[in-house]
């Protein structure tokens, strides 16, 4: 497994536990529990976004990979 | 008029008097009456149980009797709730039994309490040495109410400093195999919603005895059938562990990489999303 494939797979993890998030934040009834889901998902978003920035960066360093 | 109707006559407007005079009269328990109104509930038994056996009786009086004895409780509860001076009059006072973790021993004698009684009173509130009691008073109910020291108290969340996401009460959407639409509609869920969790654990919603959704919308469901088991809500779970795992794998990538900007990327976010974990971690329970 390359890096780039690594990184990949961490990217894709990440997207996932961010619409599980975006799930909970809608079905809760709780308005507390509800902020907290929300605001974890803006975080995981900016994790998500310099992921994306790295899997591309990965993509041109590693083309025979690709 | 043969006097077997009479009676029968008596009786049935006896019970539907006597049931709505009750039913006004409020909906305390039992032991919560007070002296009054016990006495009162008394009265009102004993005068309709003497005019339904004896035929021979006024019936007029029985209803002039019953009505005054209802009024006078009736307007002595209403006029307590508003003057605090009537209801310690009416009600009684509550007596202090136990302050600062000293008994007041004459308090005990004022209510005629032994002290067996009131060890009696404390191994009831689960209290075997007086000691551990900071504050105990004799509720005019008869009662007693027991507040044990600090270190005696049970343990709680707040003392350990431990966090926990606040949960809304339950709602029951599947009974008896019938899917309940109040419910449902009170958590903006539908019907689709129902079948598609229940087609994700496998199961017929004919074959759900209960089914019960939490305010996070978890489904969670009992079965006719117990020989079937039944999945345990993953999702949160889930969603937590791959968080984790994710974390990991950026520490990792952050220590395997010789690119010093990608370093500091990587550990930047394994730091934020580590922050996540720890503040998203009593919700995901």
């Amino acid at each position: 497994m390359t890096v780039g494939s690594q990184v990949k797979g961490c990217y894709s993890s990440i997207k996932s536990i961010e619409a599980g998030l975006g799930i909970l934040a809608h079905k809760t009834q709780d308005a507390e529990s509800r902020q907290a889901f929300v605001n974890v998902e803006q975080i995981i978003s900016q994790i998500k976004n310099d992921l994306q920035k790295q899997v591309i960066e990965l993509s041109k360093q590693e083309p025979q990979y690709k | 008029m043969p006097e077997w109707i009479n009676v029968i006559v008596r009786s049935l407007t006896l019970i539907v008097f006597l049931f709505f005079l009750v039913k006004w009269l409020g909906t305390k328990q039992l032991s919560q009456l007070n002296i009054f109104e016990t006495i009162s509930g008394i009265v009102l038994g004993g005068i309709a149980a003497i005019h339904t056996m004896d035929p021979t009786t006024n019936f007029g009086y029985a209803i002039i009797a019953m009505a005054i004895w209802f009024i006078v409780p009736f307007g002595v509860e209403k006029i307590s709730l508003k003057s605090k001076a009537f209801r310690d009059f009416t009600e009684g006072k509550s007596t202090v039994f136990i302050q600062d973790g000293k008994i007041m021993e004459d308090n005990l004698k004022k209510e005629g309490y032994s002290t067996d009684e009131l060890l009696e009173k404390l191994r009831d509130n689960n209290v075997y040495l007086a000691s551990d009691v900071e504050f105990a008073v004799l509720e005019p109910s008869g009662t007693l109410s027991v507040l044990p020291k600090r270190e005696n108290r049970p343990l709680t969340a707040k003392d350990l400093g431990i966090k926990l996401a606040p949960t809304k009460e339950p709602q029951t959407v599947v009974m008896d195999g019938k899917v309940l639409l109040e419910p449902l509609a009170n958590l903006s869920l539908n019907t689709n919603w129902l079948e598609t969790e229940l087609d994700k654990m496998n199961i017929s919603i004919e074959n759900v005895f209960l089914g019960q959704v939490d305010s996070d919308g978890q489904l969670t469901v009992d079965l006719y059938d117990d020989k079937i088991a039944v999945a345990e809500p993953v999702e949160k779970p889930l969603i937590l562990a791959t968080m984790k795992k994710c974390q990991a794998d950026l520490e990792l990538f952050s220590l395997s990489t010789e690119n010093s900007e990608s370093k500091e990327m990587y550990e930047r976010n394994s730091k934020k999303l580590q922050h996540a974990i720890d503040s998203i971690t009593p919700y995901l329970k």
